[in-house]
């Protein structure tokens, strides 16, 4: 009986579940083929046409007119303006990314201590997420308006001279001008981010640890980053692509000036494609901000991957 | 088994046909320019923001005139070249007729988005095309040997003075020269600096047709060019130099600030009456006395563009001026015809010019500048007018001219904001302009 009783789980673990009966070939196809042209219409078709205006002569009108070879590689890396509006979009979504992260997770902690009031402030924070950023570029504009902005309002009741302040005419001051406003546009998805995260928490762990005496920043520090850690990360990687992609707060809010201190890679973009019709220079561009992109992602997708596989 | 799957099959088979019949729907929605209703014709317009009072008055009356119904899209002023030419090379097709800044005749037309007018305009005498104004005439449409397009508004910067101002900080008459104009400017601003109101208005945003704009009329005052008589650069001449360095001077005075000031940030400005200089269209003294919001109306008065250096001859600058052309792919071509040629005509810009509300446009034509109508309500702007006349100083138009107003724009934007000097600017420009233009 005991050997009975011992060999049929056995039997059943080394049975194998019988699969459906395939269907027939063309079926898999159809079923397949919407992904598949979509992948090809939504990316394989862009990358190709990028990467054939870039070695070509191709204006807006009229692309692919004569191959150019490394030409225009050429020429844009010897512009001074492109390779440091490159720099300048590092640092850009760097600190932008940084500064959403830090105020993201310090708006998810406070929303899960006011849990009661939350569904409240959570609507709030969506604010800004749902406000377009055409409109977000126009009101931080006028806050920083120096004839009556919010800014200068305040600063001038500060005793500060009025007609000093105005961020967005400053060399110094307009790329951090531009960075506040993305900062306030979606710092929100981070905090909603890792508030779920923080929902997801085990709450037993979480008693544990308070019985054991961890307590604020050694409670989080201990406890819940390393639980939430992967999400977190996650969060910069979509905050990092983000910021690099910014170009609407730039359109709207300075237009790149003053001079070129606020021209990040999108926007010179935008403007060898649209104003200047040059659709091979802007491919290039896009080539080269790709790379760029590629290697200030990989790290972060890295560290996402070990963090999350740790915590898995 | 067989007989359970057909009507999944059938669903399947009506919802992939609901699918592509929804899809060539929109489609048919996205191609082609709306057709007017019961049988009626129909033209698509694309036109900027500053024309809008343009484009409503001339679409009543030609529809009024023909029965022609003319669907206008409105565009800010430096998307107007992209949206035709991708309207036309993607093969979206939707607009017919567009009317775009000058510059950008020569890249429109070398990108084959709008169609040689040529023979059209040589074989019909009725365009009258002697009536345009010579100086404008080949700038707004000439490439290549060819014409692109008939001139619609003729733009031309003027000097506008705020006559109550300059009263009262004891300045009798409004500078004859750049040196004058930056003395008077910083005077009124140390004065009356504090109270808000400042000697001038520099449009210094960065886009051609604002900072752009703002160098071509000191460089017209000095005598420069941007181009010599073939074409060749000549963007870091003395006078060039000497014209940025005129543009850089005047920013210490200008009302705040003008790195962030556009027409609308400026014309607020001037409206409001705190600023006593602003270089403008013409077009300004018609708001001013029109424009609800405007404090300035009789309080102003119009000169001609300063001098500077060596020069003593006043000459108008071509600072925006749009020109109407035809779309490549219209099916509609001699409708389209039909309409810029009414649209260019003597009698319709005479209209706009003197129209209630304003319309934004200059004159295109000898006859409409010298006509009665403008003489009498607008005397003054009817004189400096009479500037374009006679060797007006224009922008490159060939093909890459965009790019090359796009490069002298970013150097200028650099001198403003103190990145570097008039002469480093120029000298770039120069550079990159003997690449592009030859």
């Amino acid at each position: 009986m005991a050997e009975i009783a011992l060999s049929r789980p056995l039997a059943a673990a080394t049975v194998r579940p019988r699969r459906p009966a395939p269907g027939p070939a063309w079926a898999h196809r159809l079923f397949v083929a919407p992904s598949v042209l979509a992948l090809l219409v939504l990316g394989l078709y862009p990358l190709l046409f990028i990467v054939a205006a870039a070695f070509t002569e191709s204006s807006l009108g009229k692309p692919f007119q004569a191959f150019a070879g490394l030409e225009t590689f050429e020429s844009v890396l010897a512009d001074a303006d492109i390779t440091a509006s490159l720099w300048r979009s590092v640092a850009y979504a760097l600190g932008v990314s940084a500064a959403s992260l830090v105020l993201g997770v310090a708006a998810a902690l406070a929303l899960q201590g006011a849990v009661r009031s939350g569904s409240i402030v959570r609507t709030l924070l969506l604010l800004p997420l749902i406000t377009p950023p055409v409109i977000v570029g126009t009101l931080w504009k006028l806050v920083y308006n120096p004839g009556g902005g919010l800014l200068a309002t305040v600063l001038g009741a500060a005793g500060v001279p009025r007609e000093t302040i105005a961020p967005l005419s400053s060399t110094a001051w307009a790329l951090p001008g531009v960075a506040l406003a993305d900062v306030w546009e979606w710092t929100p998805l981070i905090a909603l981010l890792v508030f779920t995260a923080l929902l997801s928490q085990d709450a037993a762990v979480l008693e544990a640890a308070r019985l054991d005496g961890a307590h604020g920043w050694r409670l989080f520090r201990s406890i819940t980053l390393p639980a939430i850690g992967g999400v977190v990360a996650a969060a910069f990687f979509i905050r990092l692509v983000l910021a690099f992609k910014v170009f609407d707060l730039v359109f709207m809010m300075t237009s790149g000036g003053p001079g070129q201190a606020t021209t990040t890679t999108s926007y010179v973009i935008y403007q060898a494609a649209l104003r200047e019709f040059d659709v091979g220079k802007a491919a290039v561009v896009t080539l080269l901000l790709a790379v760029v992109v590629t290697v200030v992602t990989v790290p972060v997708v890295a560290v996402t991957r070990k963090l999350q596989s740790n915590h898995g | 088994m067989t007989a359970s799957t057909h009507p999944r099959r059938r669903r399947a088979l009506t919802a992939a046909g609901a699918v592509a019949v929804s899809a060539l729907a929109l489609v048919a929605c996205a191609g082609g320019s709306a057709e007017a209703g019961a049988g009626g014709e129909s033209l698509t317009v694309l036109l900027i923001t500053s024309h809008q009072g343009a484009a409503e008055q001339l679409a009543a009356d030609y529809e009024e005139l023909t029965g022609v119904e003319i669907d206008t899209v409105i565009v800010p002023y430096d998307e107007i070249g992209n949206t035709l030419a991708l309207d036309q090379q993607s093969g979206a097709n939707t607009i017919d007729v567009a009317a775009p800044w000058y510059v950008s005749i020569g890249d429109l037309a070398a990108s084959g988005a709008i169609q040689d007018l040529t023979e059209w305009i040589e074989e019909t005498p009725d365009l009258d095309v002697d009536d345009f104004i010579p100086s404008i005439y080949d700038a707004y449409t000439l490439y290549d040997g060819k014409r692109w397009g008939l001139p619609f508004d003729g733009d031309t910067h003027v000097l506008f003075s705020n006559t109550e101002i300059l009263e009262r900080n004891g300045i009798t008459a409004p500078p004859a020269t750049w040196d004058e104009y930056l003395e008077q400017s910083a005077l009124i601003t140390a004065n009356e600096g504090a109270n808000g109101v400042y000697g001038n208005v520099v449009f210094g945003q960065k886009s051609p047709l604002i900072l752009g704009a703002s160098f071509a009329n000191r460089l017209a005052g000095f005598g420069g060019s941007f181009v010599d008589e073939d074409g060749k650069p000549v963007i870091d001449s003395p006078e060039a130099i000497a014209a940025a360095q005129s543009l850089a001077d005047a920013l210490g005075s200008a009302y705040p600030t003008p790195a962030e000031t556009a027409f609308g940030e400026g014309n607020s400005a001037w409206y409001a009456g705190n600023a006593a200089f602003i270089e403008n269209w013409t077009d300004l003294g018609v708001g001013s006395q029109l424009n609800p919001d405007s404090a300035v109306k009789d309080e102003w008065a119009v000169s001609l563009l300063p001098v500077g250096g060596d020069n003593t001859q006043p000459r108008a600058s071509l600072v925006a001026g749009f020109t109407w052309v035809v779309a490549a792919n219209t099916d509609k071509t001699d409708l389209a015809r039909d309409f810029i040629a009414w649209a260019a005509s003597s009698e319709v810009n005479e209209r706009l010019l003197v129209a209630d509300p304003q319309t934004g446009i200059d004159p295109n034509r000898i006859s409409s500048l010298e006509s009665a109508a403008y003489g009498e309500t607008y005397p003054e702007l009817q004189r400096v007018n009479r500037a374009t006349l006679d060797g007006a100083l224009a922008w490159p138009t060939g093909k890459n001219a965009t790019q090359a107003a796009e490069i002298l724009t970013d150097e200028l934007a650099k001198l403003v904001a103190g990145e570097v000097t008039a002469a480093e600017a120029l000298s770039a420009v120069q550079a990159e302009w003997e690449r592009l233009l030859g």
